[in-house]
């Protein structure tokens, strides 16, 4: 048994991915019986060229949609509101969300809106989401951190959970996810690592969870160089934005632990971004279970190198093994980006003062496995940049 | 890991499973705003006391509109009818579908015609027809094997009218498949091998077969390893409730993967061989599984190596050299078929020739070969094998399979 004797899996996500996968959206917003999508989006997030290039994509479809391209960095309640409103005002009947992160957010806190027929005081009472929603359709840009495809959505403070959050359909083309900065790229590959990992040690992982982790720890360890060092590349950028797609899965239906949690702590508490924060952290977490032990680091290895040297690797070595892999692939990150990304807590401009209050957050988690005094020592050498003693 | 030019990919159904998971039933239904249940089934299923352990594990949270258990083996457009009929009338919510292929299938439709309150079903058949959400339908598997309990397609037959209704839908996935040991326990080992190679056999497939991708590769990957693990203990030990429990999850993953990839010759010819001599579909799987990797190798010899791991695990991967892998994989999916003759009082098939019915008598004989080769040309399968088949080939491989052989690859045609 490669599982614990009771799981469930959820995923109700059709994926299409690759060349022109764009042109299949009429059609696959036919099969989810839409017809009038409403199209959310941001210009200041999303480069105009890539807006330009959706709309063309629908071409002669005949079909009608609209969209708002007015989505910011902050987005309040009023905005939901606003959306809801014209969403029923045009009779729309489905949603696209194209780009990643708050745009996603927006367009599931619209969603809960408009199929619930509740405004956005009711909705932030009621945290976990009874469905069915509308059919949501993410086209991801560059800039994912994995929560696009998850159960989750973080709109102004409050973290909304439910399986009818996660979208209808995802739409992964090449013309959408080639990142305008090596950082941007370095942030989502690192989030989708990240996330993945988690899953694929979680103890409430499952054979499903498993496939999806796999699949993109593979991708991510893979390719996550070429992507950086050119994050214009059509096909490297293609396999990190399904690493990101699928972590989204792998999450929603295992536990979070201190990867995720330590992760939303300095995003929730000095906007450092999820793949930045993990870039940091990730080593140290895992070096901390590793000596901890009932995480099976030793797995990670199978997908973090050919199965060759998985093979003929001893099992007493894999998991140094495979610590010694994430390792590398940071370390050779970091010397692509330069200055550009911090490389501990302390370059993040995290105060030490601060160090115990971020534990305190941690402590606030639902996580079963919190350990004061191991925690804290993750934290400090995370700070300082040194393994831990 | 492979990244093709464009893959999609999909299985919406949500999964529970465990040795207790059918005392989820209730509250899943309640999530799916549903409390009053049709039981679908056949004879064998109920005879075997498993609708008795569904419905004790059930009936304090739910009240069940009705148990039909005269599903036929082979799906009737009579049957659908009548009980969509007895479904109306005692007023029920949902479906829970108790069995193998033709259980899920006749539930399907049933559900078409309650969902869409329709008198002809033709008028949904084909691709994409149905166009919103059918009422609550939860799958409860009770073979490891087909993975019809993950696929999107229906087949109803009309038997007065001779014809076959194929119906293909997300709408028509399951929102719901209950993997639970009990369901599998009473399942005799004969039946337990054949359905377990018939899962093995998607699985490896859907990954050397043309339309593979991450998702399907990652799925497949995990289930060669479950089932390698676990068919023989299931078979030998009946009542090992994790090997019963693992054969299931296996069984569920190999069907994601190969219906989000499709598959190849053994399919192919495993169709004909059931149409023209009515072998059952699990035999014809694990008899032709090893002369499909065979007949592939020079085109997926990479993909085939790379099962040697899931399949035999990391000792045995690494002690085989590179280009001894893919042999070796076909060599131990012999093995597998040899154990199970053994652990199966023989009646685990190994080649065609070995195929008997009921009485004894051989199912194939060798000159209904030709038949079969001719019939596979029609087979839709065909389209997504690696190597492009011909009818030479195709009798060149039933031979080989027919003797129990191996297939000499020096004659494949290659192109």
């Amino acid at each position: 048994m490669i599982f614990s004797d009771s799981f469930e899996f959820t995923c109700p996500i059709k994926t299409n991915s690759g060349n022109k996968s764009l042109e299949h959206l009429p059609v696959e917003l036919d099969a989810l019986n839409a017809k009038r999508p409403l199209v959310i989006t941001g210009k200041e997030l999303v480069c105009k060229c890539i807006i330009k290039k959706f709309a063309k994509a629908f071409g002669d479809s005949g079909m009608t949609i609209g969209i708002f391209d007015g989505v910011t960095e902050n987005p309040d309640w009023k905005l939901i509101d606003d959306l809801k409103k014209t969403y029923s005002e045009k009779k729309y009947d489905s949603i696209i969300a194209l780009g990643s992160g708050v745009i996603v957010d927006v367009a599931k806190m619209l969603n809960i809106a408009v199929s619930l027929n509740v405004d956005s005081r009711k909705i932030v009472k009621d945290p976990n989401v009874k469905g069915p929603l509308k059919p949501l359709v993410v086209v991801p840009t560059a800039a994912g951190s994995g929560l696009e495809t998850s159960r989750f959505a973080h709109f102004q403070g409050t973290v909304f959970s439910s399986f009818h959050l996660m979208p209808a359909l995802i739409i992964i083309d090449p013309r959408m996810t080639r990142a305008e900065s090596k950082e941007e790229m370095a942030v989502a590959a690192l989030a989708a690592f990240a996330r993945s990992v988690e899953a694929y040690i979680a103890k409430s992982k499952n054979p499903l969870t498993d496939a999806y982790a796999y699949a993109a720890i593979g991708f991510v360890a893979g390719n996550i160089a070429a992507a950086v060092k050119k994050p214009c590349n059509k096909k490297s950028a293609l396999a990190i934005a399904n690493a990101v797609a699928m972590s989204g899965t792998a999450m929603s239906n295992t536990t979070a632990g201190l990867i995720s949690n330590l992760g939303q702590a300095l995003v929730e508490m000095f906007q450092l971004p999820y793949g930045i924060g993990m870039g940091i952290c990730l080593p140290h977490i895992l070096a901390y279970y590793q000596k901890k032990g009932g995480y099976n680091i030793a797995s990670l290895l199978l997908p973090l190198a050919a199965p060759d040297q998985y093979a003929a690797t001893p099992d007493s070595s894999k998991a140094d093994k495979a610590l010694a892999i994430v390792g590398d692939m940071i370390k050779e990150l970091y010397e692509t980006m330069g200055n550009k990304i911090p490389k501990t807590l302390k370059a993040a401009g995290v105060p030490q003062y601060m160090l115990e209050d971020i534990l305190e957050k941690l402590s606030l988690a639902d996580d079963a496995t919190f350990d004061k005094e191991g925690y804290l020592s993750v934290i400090k050498s995370a700070w300082e940049g040194k393994p831990e003693a | 890991m492979l990244l093709p030019e464009y893959y999609e990919f999909c299985c919406s159904v949500k999964l529970v499973a465990g040795h207790k998971a059918l005392e989820r039933i209730p509250a899943l239904l309640a999530d799916l705003g549903a409390k009053k249940p049709l039981i679908i089934t056949d004879k064998g299923v109920a005879g075997a006391g498993l609708i008795t352990i569904v419905t004790e594990s059930i009936k304090s949270g739910v009240t069940i509109g009705g148990i039909a258990d005269n599903v036929p083996p082979d799906s009737d457009l009579k049957v659908v009818n009548e009980l969509a009929g007895m479904y109306k009338q005692k007023e029920c919510d949902s479906i829970i579908a108790v069995g193998g292929g033709s259980v899920m299938d006749t539930a399907k439709g049933v559900n078409i015609i309650v969902s869409e309150n329709a008198t002809d079903l033709m008028k949904f058949s084909g691709a994409g027809a149905l166009k919103r959400a059918l009422k609550p339908l939860i799958a409860v598997p009770t073979t490891a094997g087909t993975g019809s309990e993950v696929t999107l397609v229906a087949v109803i037959k009309d038997h007065e009218k001779h014809i076959k209704m194929a119906f293909t839908s997300y709408f028509l996935l399951p929102n719901v498949s209950i993997l639970d040991s009990r369901m599998t326990m009473t399942m005799p080992p004969f039946i337990t091998s054949m359905t377990g190679m018939d899962a093995l056999t998607h699985a490896v497939e859907a990954y050397y077969c043309l339309q593979k991708n991450p998702l399907s590769d990652s799925h497949a990957y995990a289930a060669i390893e479950m089932i390698s693990k676990n068919l023989l203990t299931a078979v030998k030990n009946p009542t090992d409730k994790d090997s019963r429990l693992a054969m299931a999850v296996g069984a569920t993953l190999g069907g994601i993967a190969f219906s989000n990839s499709m598959v190849g010759m053994v399919h192919n010819l495993g169709h004909s061989t059931g149409s023209v001599c009515g072998v059952p579909h699990g035999i014809c799987m694990s008899i032709l599984l090893p002369y499909g990797l065979e007949y592939n190798m020079h085109k997926s010899e990479k993909f085939i190596a790379e099962l040697l791991l899931p399949l035999a695990g990391p000792d045995i991967y690494s002690k085989t050299p590179g280009d001894k892998r893919a042999e070796k994989v076909v060599e131990l999916i012999r093995k597998m078929n040899d154990d199970l003759y053994a652990a199966t009082d023989k009646r685990h098939a190994r080649c065609l020739k070995e195929v008997m019915d009921r009485d004894g008598k051989q199912m194939v004989p060798k000159e209904k070969l030709i038949e079969i080769a001719k019939a596979a040309l029609s087979d839709p399968a065909s389209a997504y094998n690696p190597e492009d088949v011909d009818y030479e080939d195709n009798l060149m491989v039933l031979e080989a399979a027919w003797e129990g052989k191996p297939l000499d690859r020096t004659k494949i045609k290659k192109g």
